[in-house]
């Protein structure tokens, strides 16, 4: 883990309010495990503390993020011009940790596949994945994913099923039970929620990347916490015992 | 030791850089970024006869020019620490500042008097920004007589050097301090957080109070540490908003003897080891021979 000084390279729409941010690091940010993430200085003045971000991609001194314009920092990055100076500190927190056997089932809801990106490459045709979007019109985040097979839900039932990604998965998961399947999510609270109610029965394993308001991302300030069943200490910090949880030791 | 080391209530500090309460973990999460020991001391996170949960989320955001943190108090509680923290401090040789709290007077002589003499422990620095929750929750700090009373039964019930850390929302923070200083505090911390509110005016609601740090409680802060040096005849430790080291040089001629970090940690981490080593180039660069000729020197 270090603080590395980069240049953007990249910062363009992937499509309208999703941008993908390449810098270019002083040094290789060295080995990442998927689900982990960085803690990114925007260029502008008005920003004060750094932003979190999933590392979408790493090879050597090239960083990739994928990010979703909600609020003033990520607006102000979207307009940051290329050679624009960040810096970049990570990897940060724990990932995800993928099982020796079995068959591993990804799910995605919006902006969360930046958060499982890395995962499913590393993972290839192990595994598959069940993604969640508005409409067709945001298929082509995914457009890079090459070599997995993807079931798709809509919103707008524009494409693929009609409805969440996790009534989609419900209709999926009876032919995976007997494969020892290891579910990975990544996706907006109310999506691990009902993921939760669903598995609740099967007790399959089932790993959850939250996100939580950040200050340092490096586990010093106990503001991004997230209340799990651990009576003595309840609440973890999703910088550094997180972002990746076991969905049954959270409390949601 | 060098030309920075510092005095602090009869221990020799490397250097007057120390991070503030609550922004360093409890010392071992910064090991991959450098080392603990390039700090003077480590001021830990604040600790409790009992351990607390704290708040629920958010517990932070962000404003311009500073953040608001509602953290609630989570520690371990003073026995944990010592058991499972305080061991790696003594493997290092750092010397410690104990930051404690309550929310009754008993609260705070309990902590006490389960902090053991140690020969790293410089002092126990006593969070007054607390509720008092038998007077209505009202802070101890912002009350003399309260001050004064809650400082003399813990130096009552401690051999150790007893801090006060005061906060800034007071008529007359001078006056506290003479409270303090009355009661038996060896030392002072000026300033802890400024109690301030975020409204989002999208979902029409307060997410989050808490206290206000950064740069925009600077000039507060220093303000604080000028009067009080004046008029208080106790070793100061600035805090509030210092960012580099143009900073730590205003804390140290307002009067400050030793400084802490805060903040300015979570927008770089490097930020105190980049201090210490700044103030030891503007030592060389204006011929000084020692960073405590410069305490109070503003006030010439
Ligand atoms: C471990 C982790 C990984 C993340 N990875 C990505 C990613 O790969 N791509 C991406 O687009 N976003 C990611 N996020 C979320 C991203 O950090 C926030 O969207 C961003 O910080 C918002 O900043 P802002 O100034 O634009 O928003 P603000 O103006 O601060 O807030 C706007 C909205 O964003 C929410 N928000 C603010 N900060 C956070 C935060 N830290 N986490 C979640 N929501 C927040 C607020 O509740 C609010 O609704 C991640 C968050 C975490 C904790
Ligand atoms: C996240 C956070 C947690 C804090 N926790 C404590 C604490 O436990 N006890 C305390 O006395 N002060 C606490 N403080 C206050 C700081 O120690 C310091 O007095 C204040 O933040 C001003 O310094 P800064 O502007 O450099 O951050 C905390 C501040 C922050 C930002
Ligand atoms: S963001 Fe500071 S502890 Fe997690």
């Amino acid at each position: 883990m270090d603080d590395i000084p980069g240049k953007i390279i990249d910062n363009s729409a992937t499509i309208p309010g999703y941008h993908r941010l390449t810098v270019r690091l002083e040094k290789p940010i060295g080995k990442v495990v998927p689900g982990q993430f960085v803690m990114l200085k925007i260029p502008d003045r008005e920003i004060f503390l750094r932003r979190p971000f999933s590392v979408y991609d790493a090879r050597d001194t090239k960083l990739t993020i994928l990010y979703r314009i909600v609020g003033k920092g990520t607006d102000a990055l979207s307009r940051a011009q290329k050679q624009a100076p960040v810096m970049v500190l990570g990897p940060l927190g724990h990932g995800f940790t993928i099982p020796d056997l079995g068959v591993c089932i990804v799910i995605a809801g919006g902006i969360g596949y930046a958060g499982v990106r890395l995962l499913l490459r590393n993972l290839g045709e192990k595994a598959i994945l069940f993604l969640g979007i508005g409409g067709v019109n945001e298929l082509p985040l995914i457009s890079d994913l090459k070599g997995i097979e993807v079931v798709t839900a809509t919103l707008d039932g524009s494409y693929g099923y009609h409805g969440t990604v996790v009534s989609l998965f419900r209709e999926h998961f009876g032919s995976y039970r007997t494969k020892d399947p290891t579910i990975f999510a990544c996706g907006p609270k109310g999506m691990i929620i009902s993921l939760k109610e669903f598995l609740e029965p099967h007790k399959v394993p089932c790993q959850v990347s939250i996100e939580e308001r950040m200050a340092c991302g490096l586990g010093l300030c106990f503001g991004c916490v997230a209340e799990t069943k651990d009576e003595i200490n309840p609440y973890k910090r999703v910088c550094k015992e997180g972002p990746v949880f076991e969905l049954w030791d959270l409390s949601l | 030791m060098g030309p920075l080391a510092v005095e602090l209530l009869g221990k020799t500090l490397k250097n007057p850089i120390m991070n503030a309460s609550g922004t360093l973990g409890y010392g071992i999460e910064i090991e991959p970024l450098w080392n603990i020991e390039t700090l003077g001391a480590y001021v830990t996170k604040g600790l409790s006869d009992k351990p607390h949960h704290g708040n629920k989320t958010p517990r932070v955001w962000e404003e311009r020019y500073g953040m608001i943190n509602s953290i609630g108090l989570q520690n371990v509680g003073v026995e944990h620490f010592f058991s499972h923290y305080f061991p790696f401090f003594v493997e290092k040789n750092l010397p410690v500042i104990v930051n404690f709290f309550g929310f009754t007077e008993d609260e705070y002589v309990y902590c006490a008097r389960k902090i053991p003499s140690h020969d790293l422990i410089v002092a126990l620095e006593m969070n007054l920004s607390c509720p008092n929750i038998k007077k209505g929750g009202i802070s101890f700090g912002k009350d003399a007589p309260a001050v004064h009373n809650i400082v003399r039964a813990v130096r009552e019930t401690t051999p150790i050097p007893v801090i006060a850390k005061l906060t800034p929302e007071v008529k007359n923070i001078v006056e506290i301090a003479r409270a303090a200083y009355e009661g038996g505090a060896d030392g002072l911390t000026l300033i802890n957080t400024m109690p301030a509110a975020i409204i989002d005016t999208k979902r029409r609601n307060m997410p989050l109070k808490g206290g206000l740090s950064g740069p925009i409680l600077k000039p507060i802060a220093l303000r604080a540490v000028y009067e009080c040096y004046k008029e208080i005849p106790i070793p100061i430790i600035g805090a509030g908003g210092i960012m580099n080291v143009e900073d730590a040089l205003a804390f140290l001629m307002a009067g400050a003897r030793a400084i802490q970090v805060g903040t300015a940690t979570f927008v770089d981490p490097f930020t105190m080891p980049k201090i210490i080593a700044s103030l030891d180039s503007w030592l060389k660069e204006n011929a000084c021979a020692g960073i405590s000729a410069i305490t109070g020197i503003a006030h010439d």
